[in-house]
């Protein structure tokens, strides 16, 4: 099973211009990942990994190089195409939860499965992310970790492809961040979702089937974890 | 329900006061354009069907003398449906006060019911066979409070007659009631028409057997000749001496009912584009501003794989719905308001027949203009969608460039001046976009508000340049014909005079090749004291013996020059017509008139040493005096127009306080709008201030303070704007019957400048509350929304 490659990504590089200088975020850049793979990707901040990540999801395009999603070649489509691919093959998961302030959670949930063709049952997955109760709580009525799990149930409910959070952690507290990182490790496991998770946070690693590290742009280490260590145990 | 538009919706509710006071706009534009235009429509409608009923002529001319024979002649001209004649003649009527002076148009009706120009009943019956028989015109029977049943009594040549009033009737001739194109208005109560039998008419006035104004209708296919049918009419008639023949269109009263629809017209187009421009406007600002302010919230949108379409619909039916509630409720609104401003024509204008139609298609052509309108303002306020990058937008923005402004530099002053005013300065000068639009905004609203005080001196101006400046005399005083110098010496003696001047005045028609005009030359002494004539720039122009001088309008109307040629018609038997030199041009606010040296002009008749009428001052009672006198035809004073003229005025306060709301709502909806989405957008800058220690008040004044120099900025810029805005209006108002001078008092901008404090300020107080409701922790807090 986790040899089937959801994704490939082959020697992409992203260059910004700023001003006169041109900085390259990615520098030949090359990946693949697999179905239902548990994957963190480390790194500094400035190294590289957001925008990665805004390649992976399709927010993004690269100077050069090609992506590959399900055979299908991303960095062909145009605007319309790669709209349709964020909707179908995309769930996102913010550091600040980006939900939106006006709306329920439900709201907030419906949002993103009103546009999917196999979106999941809504209240099945809020109940699976602990939030059965506070479905109709506004944002502003929520802790942060309440927040990020509205977000992540948001991300589950389109039934993706694949799942992307950028630093799901990084706004909470310690405990509350393990109880996502566990949140999401069983929906890795209970829906056989591919989870990409960057993060500067190296103990999550160890959750982690690979961890790619990230420097500069580029990559500078792969490894795989035989263990995974349960989220449950990890410490910072 | 999508749950965008639950989203949309509880928008709409977080900022219901910025949505009300669009909506409110919307409402106003819609409700004017639809009730405005249904009134005129039914207004016209009614004039036209009434013209239909009384078989309203087309033609109408004015001859010295013409037998039944020559009338029935017409008929052979092709295209003419019917010919007939009457008698028209202006005579005194007696009244108590043997000061006031009143007048009435005996006017005959034939025996036959559907006459042309014929009377409407109201009240009581049709004339009888009786020579004593007479019907009143309803304005003047209710003026003067004449009932069917009453006696009046006309001086017809030098003798009373006591006749019974049988009927109160309207005229297609005169729903809009005014003695001749000189009246600045309606006199009801000082000039009347009566109707008499043929018979009796032909009798006491001397014309057995013959009439001195023929009607003409013409039929309907043939209506587009009508300028070669009058050609032929002319022709035809000249050897009876035509004075005048007036067309349909050029009719006083329907000329003025003409514009009055126009009016109502453009009122409904300009006042409804105005206010859907300045909606459009503020649409377009505070989506923008909504959008970039959602910059994160669309960057996830996009992210959720929401298209752009998507996306922009959902922030463009914030408008839609503007558009929406505002067509729904002008529409419900414009109903009612169109039935009373029907009322209200009824009332003053006279069409027995005017009643009240609801048009739908007017519904849609409102709804579509508003649609219009909100979809584009809400599509261009929102395109910045477009832009927005998923991947960008997760980012926060780059923090805007502040760098020193230009007063910084000038040290002496900007270390001199507090620090919130530095700030206020500051924020004004790095918000460029926000602080044109508002200034713009207040500018607008000046000149709007500037409007209606403008109008309410329109009149009183005009009347001082036309009484007070042009023309100079006290008394106007017309013979009943032809005099000669002994007149004005007899004159002298009864009345303690301190100048008299002869004056010899006589309407002809003027033709430049196809373009012609009917008005009164007017003789008058080469030394003048009492005309003041000015060309167009300003400076003073000698009465040149020979040659004429045209009043500015006429000339236009004519399009002719100094130095052009005219020809005027003569309408006397078997005179020819002449031509003449235009010499000069001359502003004249009232009327459109000629003028010659009255020597000239004898030339011009053929006839030298008499004159038809005096110019006089004097402080002595000259009407009274004058009243029983033998040849005077009328006597006008100046006093008497004034104060009939100041009644008039008053019933104008009514509009110009209409006017004056519209500009306050949309200074209003300006300013409260421009400063609620400013507050929103520095919700961050005013809670580090106020973490920083700055209580609610300094922050309200500081935003206070920026909205005051922009004011002060708008009203700068507003006073020359309202002043090429007065310009515009008073070219469209201008007609031939009047110009409308443009003079703006230095206390009329002291007056719209208060007036335009005063709704900023109203709009200031309400956004108040957003300030002290502003909860600071949770914004720092919230970095993203």
């Amino acid at each position: 099973m986790k040899n089937d490659v959801l994704m490939k990504v082959e020697n992409i590089s992203k260059f910004y211009q700023m001003g006169e200088v041109t900085v390259a975020a990615n520098k030949d850049v090359s990946l693949e990942l697999y179905q239902g793979e548990f994957v963190v990707i480390l790194g500094a901040s400035g190294s590289g990994k957001s925008t990665l990540l805004n390649v992976l999801g399709g927010m993004d395009l690269p100077t050069e190089g090609k992506v590959f999603m399900e055979g299908e070649e991303i960095t062909r489509y145009n605007d319309r195409k790669l709209t349709a691919y964020r909707r179908d093959k995309i769930g996102f998961v913010f550091q600040f939860y980006n939900l939106m302030a006006n709306l329920t959670s439900r709201e907030n949930v419906e949002l993103a499965t009103e546009i999917c063709k196999d979106a999941l049952d809504i209240d099945e997955v809020l109940e699976a992310v602990g939030l059965g109760d506070r479905k109709d709580h506004f944002p502003a009525q929520m802790s942060g970790g309440e927040q990020q799990r509205v977000a992540i149930a948001r991300a589950v409910a389109k039934n993706p492809a694949l799942l992307l959070c950028d630093e799901p952690t990084g706004a909470l507290d310690f405990k509350t961040g393990i109880k996502i990182l566990s949140l999401l490790k069983q929906i890795n496991e209970k829906y056989n979702k591919t989870i990409v998770i960057i993060t500067h946070n190296v103990p999550i690693g160890e959750m982690a089937d690979r961890v790619i590290k990230m420097r500069s742009g580029e990559i500078v280490e792969t490894k795989i974890n035989r263990n995974p260590v349960p989220p449950e145990r990890i410490e910072w | 329900m999508k749950k965008l538009d639950i989203r949309l919706f509880r928008l709409i509710k977080n900022s219901k006061g910025q949505f009300i006071s669009l909506s409110v706009m919307v409402i106003l534009a819609l409700t004017i354009y639809v009730s405005f235009s249904m009134v005129a429509d039914n207004l016209n409608d009614s004039i036209f069907s009434y013209y239909e009923t009384t078989r309203f002529g087309d033609v109408f001319v004015e001859v010295v003398k013409i037998p039944k024979s020559a009338i029935d002649k017409l008929h052979g001209i092709e295209g003419i449906e019917k010919a007939e004649g009457r008698i028209s003649s202006d005579v005194p009527l007696r009244v108590e006060d043997p000061n006031e002076k009143v007048s009435v148009r005996v006017v005959s009706l034939p025996k036959e019911v559907a006459g042309l120009n014929n009377a409407y009943l109201l009240d009581g019956k049709r004339l009888t066979d009786s020579s004593k028989t007479t019907m009143v015109l309803q304005q003047f029977a209710d003026a003067r409070g004449i009932k069917a049943g009453d006696e009046i009594v006309p001086y017809i040549a030098g003798r009373q007659y006591p006749m019974d009033v049988v009927g109160i009737v309207g005229s297609p001739e005169y729903i809009y009631l005014m003695e001749n194109e000189q009246a600045l208005m309606p006199a009801p109560e000082k000039f009347g028409v009566i109707y008499v039998t043929e018979d009796f008419a032909q009798s006491v006035l001397g014309y057995q057997g013959s009439y001195n104004e023929v009607m003409i209708k013409i039929k309907d296919d043939y209506i587009d000749q009508i300028d070669s049918i009058v050609d032929e009419i002319e022709d035809q008639l000249d050897r009876y001496g035509v004075k005048r023949t007036i067309k349909r269109e050029d009719q006083l009263s329907h000329r003025m009912m003409m514009q009055e629809v126009e009016q109502l017209e453009t009122m409904a187009t300009a006042i409804t584009v105005l206010f859907l421009i300045v909606a459009g406007a503020i649409i377009n600002v505070m989506l923008s501003r909504i959008v970039k302010n959602d910059r994160m919230s669309i960057g996830v949108m996009k992210a959720l794989g929401y298209n752009n379409f998507k996306i922009l619909a959902h922030y463009t039916k914030f408008s839609v719905m503007i558009g929406l509630v505002g067509s729904i409720a002008g529409i419900l609104l414009s109903i009612p308001l169109s039935a009373a401003f029907t009322e209200l024509y009824i009332m003053y204008m006279n069409i027995p027949m005017f009643e009240m139609k609801v048009y739908p298609a007017y519904f849609v052509y409102g709804i579509l203009l508003t649609s219009v309108f909100c979809v584009l303002s809400g599509l261009m306020g929102a395109r910045s969608v477009l832009k927005i990058l998923p991947a960008d937008s997760m980012r926060p923005e780059a923090p805007k460039a502040g760098g020193r402004i230009w007063l910084e530099k000038i040290k002496p002053v900007w270390h001199a001046i507090s620090f919130s005013t530095k700030m206020v300065i500051r924020n004004i000068l790095r918000n460029k976009r926000r602080a044109v639009f508002l200034t713009v905004g207040i500018a607008l609203t000046y000149s709007i508000t500037m409007v209606p005080i403008f109008m309410s001196s329109v009149w009183g101006n005009l009347f001082v340049l036309q009484y007070g400046e042009f023309q100079t005399m006290d008394y106007n005083i017309d013979f009943s014909g032809p005099m000669n110098r002994n007149a004005l010496r007899e004159l002298s003696q009864m009345i303690d005079v301190d100048l008299i001047e002869p004056k010899t005045e006589i309407p002809f028609e003027l033709r430049n090749g196809w373009k012609k005009k009917v008005v009164s030359i007017i003789g008058i002494a080469k030394d003048t004291a009492v005309y003041h004539l000015k060309s167009p720039g300003g400076y003073p122009i000698e009465l040149p013996s020979s040659g004429i001088i045209l009043s500015e309008n006429l000339a236009k109307s004519l399009d002719v020059h100094i130095g052009d040629e005219i020809l005027i018609k003569n309408f006397l038997p078997d005179k020819k017509d002449k031509s003449i030199r235009v010499k000069g041009i001359t502003k004249q606010y009232l009327g459109a008139n000629a003028y010659m040296d009255i020597e000239a002009m004898s030339d011009l008749l053929g006839e030298h040493g008499v004159f038809t009428g005096a110019l006089m001052n004097s402080k002595d009672d000259v009407v009274s005096k004058l009243k029983n006198v033998k040849n005077i035809r009328q006597v006008q004073s100046v006093q008497d127009m004034k104060n009939s003229f100041l009644e008039f005025m008053d019933m104008m306060i009514y509009s110009v306080g209409v006017m004056m709301l519209f500009g306050g709502i949309l200074g209003f909806a300006i300013v409260y709008n421009v400063t609620i989405i400013s507050i929103s957008e520095r919700t961050m800058e005013f809670s580090s201030l106020r973490v920083m220690g700055f209580d609610k008040k300094e922050i309200y004044k500081m935003i206070t303070k920026e909205n005051g120099v922009m004011t002060l900025m708008g009203i700068l810029i507003g006073m020359p704007l309202g002043y090429s805005m007065c310009e515009g209006i008073a070219v469209s108002l201008t007609t031939d019957l009047y110009t409308i001078p443009i003079i703006i008092s230095p206390s009329s901008y002291v007056v719209t400048a208060v007036a335009t404090i005063f709704f900023v300020s109203l709009a200031q107080l309400a956004t108040i509350r957003k300030i002290y409701r502003l909860n600071f922790m949770e914004a720092l807090k919230n970095r993203i929304s």
